[in-house]
């Protein structure tokens, strides 16, 4: 093989779920009524926002040969602080801290302070404590649900301060506020994962913890930030999500965490670890939200969305698997 | 509205406190709750403790989490512990039926909170009707679209709850059957798991799918929240897409006094929980429940002996922005003062 036909090949295959993601959307363009359109091309964006920012996190987890199914309670747990303080229904307290520029920072900083305490229960436990990532953060996944029940009664903080919606309504190019925000996450974690020490450790240690030990890299730091990290963003997905509904309730989020991990194998990343980059885990949130846009407009009988949504999933990840298999194959 | 929840809350814990002695005269009745992430389930338990207490019963409640299996274990344990009565939502309409026939058979009678379950004999079951609240729904969509379009013509978007709960496909059925042969159109999307955002996306993508969009029915007032902020993101005001809710809960009566929100048609919460204690002393005691009309905290409710048994339906009303603020209605969160007087 010629090394321009091994690097055509290698592009490809590196980003196949582009081509998997571009591919969808001309189909359902094509064939979905209404669905070529920059509206709905935006709002797929804004829908990818929750999912894509909590999908950060768990993927640099999982890069660094973790598990973290905690995420979603997190996001919950962050949505619903914001909505308990600057919410004014429901059993929202309306805090009002004065203009927007106070109060988006500060309600912002609250929902990310709680996802970085849980990040860092979870990093405890597993990193210093050496419990299983797995067991750790399905307790966290069962507790913080719970706390959400609890701060909240089961009841909903509705009508978020007018300062803090802005976010959720305000657009930039035709594109909403929140994509913007997600993009930009997007953009400084990869830039991260990729160009700083930081990033390539998770990546080494995803990939040989105990190599990665030996040659000086603080391993369990690394896996520790890690977990830090998976939690704050997960609290930054929480603010958002608590923006886009204009409140939290106390199912807030629920399924988010199978969408996420979907969009994270999706994206290349192997859950063995080691392995992964974060443009692929935005083009799988993507194609993901693209398939839920399709159900939507394709206005499917009701019982019959989650079936095809599954199937959907699977030739997505059976596709990803086959991109495996062709590259040892090939290169 | 905090004043109304503290009253409420206030008032429960009183009556709590006042009722303790001679709650322990009458025994324990046990309360299997579905699920304590939904506001209407929430305020059920304080609604069935504080009513039971009324009439001098102890409420223990247990929460299913909406899972089937936890509550038939739930249901197996509380057998064994031998309690005077079983109230149950169930959380699916038919899998407890089972551990109901134990529990009659164990001697220990089972009344029916909301959710009506009828392949096997009840003790009593009180329900609103979900079929109901969907004519309920479809009567004033079409009061509604007559006063936008001059007729009733239109484009109505439906957001159902997650299509594997029984409760949104009766509404579904009971809107859509009072719908048919009048000249709308019905666009029908479900709301997985009953999560807001889901129901946030749906409208969002409708909107730009179909644009002339009269009216949204979605079948629980958290999602109205998640569509109002849609329609907010869409640039649209209050009243310019017509917004109609099932429940009743506190967050679709505040959209309605925003002017988002037209109609909540409302299930009895209270009065469904006040007609199980009236009855408690009958159920427990295995005597003979009566038929016929009886006054349920204002409410003409109508008690029937069904194949299932006895049965209790109260009338669901619509909410409006011209009462929105009665007290009668469980969104508003004041618990009736008067003490509930047992059926003699």
């Amino acid at each position: 093989m010629t090394p321009a036909r091994r690097r055509t090949i290698e592009f490809l295959l590196d980003n196949l779920v582009w081509l998997m993601l571009i591919t969808v959307l001309v189909i359902f363009s094509l064939t979905i009524p209404r669905y070529f359109q920059f509206g709905i091309f935006a709002n797929i964006l804004e829908q990818s926002t929750y999912v894509g920012v909590m999908a950060i996190g768990l993927a640099m987890v999982i890069i660094s040969g973790n598990l973290d199914l905690s995420v979603e309670s997190t996001a919950a747990l962050s949505a619903m602080v914001t909505g308990l303080l600057f919410a004014s229904s429901g059993i929202g307290l309306g805090i009002d801290l004065g203009p927007a520029i106070v109060m988006i920072p500060v309600s912002m900083l609250i929902a990310v302070a709680v996802g970085t305490l849980i990040g860092f229960i979870n990093g405890f436990f597993t990193v210093k404590i050496g419990m299983s990532a797995f067991i750790v953060t399905l307790a966290s996944f069962i507790w913080v649900r719970g706390l959400v029940v609890a701060i909240s009664g089961g009841r909903s903080a509705q009508s978020l301060a007018p300062e803090i919606r802005m976010i959720g309504i305000e657009r930039l190019f035709g594109i909403p506020l929140l994509a913007w925000i997600s993009v930009l996450c997007f953009v400084i974690f990869a830039f991260i994962m990729a160009k700083t020490p930081f990033g390539r450790y998770i990546t080494l240690v995803g990939g040989n913890e105990a190599a990665t030990f030996r040659a000086g890299i603080p391993s369990g730091r690394i896996l520790w930030m890690s977990f830090v990290l998976a939690g704050a963003l997960a609290g930054l997905a929480g603010w958002l999500l608590a923006i886009r509904t204009s409140g939290a309730t106390a199912n807030l989020g629920v399924g988010m965490l199978f969408n996420a991990f979907a969009a994270v194998v999706i994206g290349g990343v192997s859950l063995k670890g080691g392995i992964g980059k974060l443009p692929g885990v935005y083009a799988g949130v993507l194609l993901i939200y693209s398939i839920h846009t399709a159900i939507n407009l394709m206005r499917l009988p009701a019982h019959w969305t989650q079936v095809i949504l599954g199937l959907l999933v699977l030739a997505a990840v059976l596709l990803d698997t086959l991109k495996l298999r062709l590259r040892e194959r090939l290169l | 509205m905090k004043l109304s929840r503290r009253v409420f809350f206030g008032t429960v814990a009183a009556a709590a406190l006042a009722s303790a002695a001679a709650a322990q005269d009458k025994g324990t009745i046990y309360y299997m709750v579905p699920t304590l992430l939904d506001e209407f389930q929430t305020t059920s338990v304080d609604a069935i403790e504080k009513f039971m207490g009324d009439v001098g019963y102890d409420v223990v409640t247990l929460n299913a989490d909406n899972k089937t299996d936890i509550q038939q274990s739930q249901m197996s344990d509380t057998i064994l512990l031998d309690p005077d009565a079983i109230v149950i939502a169930p959380v699916d309409f038919n899998a407890l039926v089972p551990a109901i026939d134990e529990a009659r058979a164990a001697g220990i009678p089972v009344m029916i909170f909301d959710r009506q379950i009828t392949d096997t004999m009840i003790d009593l079951t009180s329900v609103a009707g979900t079929i109901e609240i969907g004519h309920v729904a479809a009567a004033e969509i079409k009061r509604l679209l007559t006063e936008k379009n001059g007729s009733v013509t239109g484009t109505i978007l439906q957001v159902l709850g997650d299509p594997g709960d029984p409760y949104t496909l009766d509404i579904q059925q009971g809107f859509e059957e009072r719908m048919e042969g009048d000249d709308v159109t019905i666009i029908t999307q479900p709301a997985m798991q009953w999560e807001a955002s889901n129901a946030g996306s749906i409208v969002a993508d409708e909107l730009l799918a179909t644009p002339d969009i009269d009216l949204i029915f979605v079948h629980a007032a958290h999602l109205a929240v998640a569509a109002v902020a849609s329609l907010e993101a869409a640039g649209k005001a209050p009243g310019d897409v017509l917004l109609v809710s099932s429940n009743g809960a506190p967050v679709g009566l505040d959209l309605i006094r925003q002017g988002w929100e037209q109609v909540e048609v409302e299930q009895p919460l209270f009065a469904q929980a006040a007609a199980l204690a009236m009855f408690a002393d009958k159920v427990v005691n295995g005597e003979e429940i009566e038929p016929g009309t009886y006054d349920v905290l204002g409410l003409q409710s109508e008690l029937t002996i069904e194949e299932w048994g006895p049965n209790i339906k109260i009338p669901g009303a619509a909410i409006t922005a011209d009462n929105v603020d009665e007290p009668r209605f469980w969104g508003n969160l004041q618990a009736p003062d008067d003490p509930i007087t047992p059926v003699e």
